[in-house]
């Protein structure tokens, strides 16, 4: 089992289970072909510890990311989760905070928009959907491996975040804390807006495989205080 | 083996590493040598993450570019801190001119990334990292489909090996 798998499984039977809620923003999975894609035993192994949290009792909340978005009712019956849409506004801890996956505001990469707003269409996800799960797991397989990656805009711009969208989102909101992931750039941005401070979280990417192992959580206490934490797994190597 | 740029903001001096990053060096000093930055701007300007330049003139007009380069980011190297990587486009062999240079830890950047590559480092600024902390905090804009375009334009007004 890779090592990242090893720490998320560890998180969910050590930390989420203590939890009244668990949030998750996304991209969990690498890919997700398919609900029919249930059995696979990777998949179930994932799917058995959340369904694990909520037989104790925890509450769990499930946002796609880009790389799942193909997530759909089957999973959220067999892991016990609540499928949000994103962006969704919670309220956890009497604080309004709205919660994103973060691709949908990289605004500059305007062939991945492009790319995005197609994938999301029901019409591309039927057809998509139509083709037999061995088929696929190989487009899937062929758009990893970056085959039509080179389609995908001539820009030198590595992706961020676009501030101006994500000042959008804070007005349509309404909110003045927003967490999101995605961009891999973890940070805690402050933001000024006129006589307010909005605060923007953003978590890390997690891998324990490849280079310097990396991952993060955010807990919010019942007070409403937002703090970051590191894995149990970084901390004891 | 160093690089000078004259900007209108000041000198920049980037140390560069042949060692570790032979290609990548190359292909630099290629565009140094060739004038191909002379006149060109710093065209993306994000404080607390990089400053990139070397692909536009003023007035967001694009550069033509030789051959993109393999990705030597596996080096070793890192995106730390006034440490200068190559730019590229989402794929990973893509470099061609356009360059930046770190102002924070950028350690995503690093080898393997988010996408299994990285971005190359290929040097460090040795001289000049109160121009780069000034051009940093300079004021940016939207400018058709480009975002933080700094208002004034960034000039490199002259690149060359010293």
């Amino acid at each position: 089992m890779p090592h990242t798998t090893a720490a998320f499984l560890d998180f969910v039977e050590q930390r989420a289970s203590q939890a009244q809620q668990l949030y998750l923003l996304g991209d969990i999975f690498e890919a997700w072909a398919g609900d029919d894609d249930l059995d696979d035993v990777y998949n179930r192994r994932i799917v058995d510890a959340l369904a694990r949290l909520r037989d104790q009792g925890v509450a769990l909340y499930w946002m796609a990311g880009n790389r799942d978005f193909l997530v759909d009712e089957r999973f959220a019956q067999a892991s016990g989760a609540v499928l949000l849409p994103d962006p969704h506004i919670a309220c956890i801890a009497g604080r309004r905070i709205v919660l994103t996956h973060g691709d949908a505001w990289c605004t500059d990469d305007e062939a991945y928009m492009q790319f995005r707003a197609q994938v999301r269409t029901s019409v591309w996800q039927q057809q998509f959907l139509a083709l037999s799960l061995p088929e696929r797991k190989k487009i899937i397989e062929s758009l990893r491996a970056g085959s039509q990656q080179a389609q995908r805009g001539k820009s030198y711009e590595i992706a961020d975040v676009n501030a101006s969208a994500i000042a959008d989102l804070f007005e349509k909101s309404g909110t003045a804390t927003m967490i999101h992931g995605h961009t891999h750039r973890p940070a805690r941005h402050e933001h000024l807006h006129g006589s307010d401070t909005r605060v923007r979280y953003v978590l890390s990417d997690w891998d324990l495989d490849h280079g310097q192992p990396r991952g993060d959580w955010l807990a919010i206490d019942s007070a409403g205080e937002i703090r970051r934490c590191g894995l149990d797994a970084l901390n004891r190597t | 083996m160093a690089v000078m740029l004259t900007t209108n903001y000041g000198n920049i001096k980037l140390e560069l590493d042949a060692d570790k990053a032979p290609k990548t060096v190359e292909n630099f000093l290629a565009y140094v040598n060739a004038g191909h930055y002379n006149g060109t701007v710093f065209h993306r300007v994000i404080d607390g993450f990089m400053i990139q330049g070397g692909g536009f003139e003023p007035g967001m007009k694009q550069k033509s570019t030789n051959e993109p380069v393999e990705n030597e980011a596996k080096n070793g190297l890192k995106n730390e801190e006034y440490t200068v990587a190559m730019a590229r486009t989402s794929a990973p062999h893509s470099a061609t001119a356009q360059f930046f240079i770190n102002i924070n830890n950028n350690s995503f950047l690093d080898y393997p990334g988010q996408d299994g590559w990285g971005y190359c480092v290929f040097g460090k600024v040795s001289d000049g990292t109160d121009v780069v902390d000034k051009i940093r905090s300079v004021k940016t804009t939207r400018s058709g489909m480009h975002a933080d375009v700094p208002v004034e334009d960034v000039v490199i007004e002259k690149a060359e090996v010293v």
